[in-house]
């Protein structure tokens, strides 16, 4: 390249100018081309089959290692949940068909619920700029752009980006996140946008009188058709009025632990969640 | 086959980095490839290059699905702070050395973070500070680990 171009060999500082200025023309390329983040899924495959194997490999370990004491404990919590959870199982059909009732009065058909797939974490990347899990599934299972993430608790996040094996799904925290949502007893529609912290979302340009309370849940709106309608995201955690801004500072606790997830389940178009 | 232990411990540096093992070892691991290209760097006396070393930041920014250029430019200009005070910092005893690679690592974390501020609101986090020193205290162990892969590759090559 040198012999080539230049005689003498070009000073360090200019060249590092001339990376640099590379670096800014991907930068604008990457952020109005966000598709550019597909390219790189597929680019990381062997990574992330790495990544897979190895997480694999962990969770055997930790089940080989752990002791006698900690299966029993585990046994008996989990056997006390399920008695728990059979004792709500009673209810369910007699609050399904109420809720059959209600719906019926409100001339609007129940969809019945659609189909879900699980789905492994391989990667992540929780630095304050991205926060994002890759997980396990690509298109060949026919994981598609906007599918709806959701973990134990509620809501994770979406799919953002799709490769032959893989899919990126940014987080409800990712400061690009944005998602329609509603208190659980109201119809206010309202935003929750991520900040950048795994425990810590927001609900913008609220009123500094806003009627918004901690403890409050919030659930999907259903709004831009993307999620379904009534699925849990987040409780309210704190309302702010601080003396200097003209909104309020409403920070919700996100109801699924974003920064320690294993396993995730993706619903399909059409699916509703489950009744009531 | 020097070149593929490279590349070989290149790809360790990546799903290491990757790994998701929750937000702890998310916010203090270092970063594995920064160091990586630190060892070259001090290892090879100035002959690792700035558009290779840019290369491999680019690499880093498609896997980890982060804006293209971050940290290609943060490896380089670490790269370049590194070359301006190289032959010191060969010289350098061990604990004046760690000094110097967390400054090194800071330094390619901060412009990471400004480059990545640049599209989106990120805030100054005290992991940022964390991960570069688990990483400056990780030198001794990393730079004897590889210099018993590296140097048994010599002999044999």
């Amino acid at each position: 390249m040198v012999g080539l171009f230049f005689r003498r060999p070009l000073p360090s500082l200019l060249r590092v100018g001339i990376l640099a200025a590379l670096s800014l023309a991907l930068t604008f390329y990457s952020t109005t081309h966000p598709q550019s983040r597909s390219m790189g899924l597929f680019l990381a495959s062997p990574v992330l089959a790495a990544d897979q194997a190895l997480v694999r490999l962990w969770g055997e370990g930790q089940d080989y290692l752990r002791s006698r004491d900690q299966l029993l404990r585990e046994n008996a919590r989990l056997r006390a949940e399920l008695l728990q959870a059979q004792q709500e199982l009673v209810k369910l059909p007699l609050i399904r068909s109420e809720n059959r009732q209600l719906l019926a009065l409100l001339d609007s058909f129940p969809v019945p619920p659609g189909r879900v797939t699980v789905a492994g974490v391989v990667a992540q990347d929780l630095s304050p700029s991205n926060q994002s899990i890759i997980i396990d599934l690509g298109s060949r299972q026919g994981i598609r752009v906007g599918q709806p993430v959701l973990a134990p608790g509620g809501v994770v996040g979406q799919v953002v980006a799709v490769s032959t094996w893989n899919a990126r799904v940014a987080l409800l925290s990712d400061l690009d996140s944005s998602l329609p949502v509603r208190p659980e007893h109201s119809n206010t529609p309202l935003l929750l946008d991520g900040t950048g912290n795994l425990r810590e979302l927001r609900v913008p340009f609220q009123a500094r009188d806003t009627d918004l309370k901690p403890g409050t849940l919030l659930v999907t709106s259903g709004l831009g058709g993307r999620f379904p309608a009534g699925l849990p995201v987040g409780r309210i955690t704190a309302v702010e009025r601080p003396t200097d801004a003209a909104f309020a500072v409403v920070r919700v606790r996100p109801l699924a632990q974003l920064g320690q997830l294993n396993t995730v389940l993706l619903l399909w178009p059409g699916t509703r969640p489950s009744e009531p | 086959m020097i070149v593929l232990t490279w590349i070989l411990a290149f790809l360790a540096a990546f799903v290491a980095t990757n790994l998701p093992l929750g937000p702890v070892y998310a916010s203090l691991h270092p970063d594995f490839v920064a160091l990586l290209v630190l060892y070259w760097a001090i290892g090879g006396n100035g002959s690792l290059g700035y558009t290779l070393v840019w290369g491999i930041g680019l690499l880093q920014d498609l896997i980890l699905g982060d804006l293209l250029g971050a940290h290609a430019m943060g490896l380089v200009l670490m790269l370049f702070l590194l070359y301006l005070g190289l032959a010191r910092v060969r010289r350098l005893p061990p604990w004046e050395q760690l000094f110097f690679i967390f400054l090194l690592l800071l330094a390619e974390r901060f412009v990471v973070w400004l480059w990545q501020g640049w599209t989106t609101p990120v805030r100054w986090h005290w992991a940022l500070l964390v991960a570069p020193a688990f990483g400056a205290a990780l030198w001794p162990l990393w730079t004897s680990l590889l210099d018993r892969v590296f140097q048994r590759q010599t002999r044999r090559g």
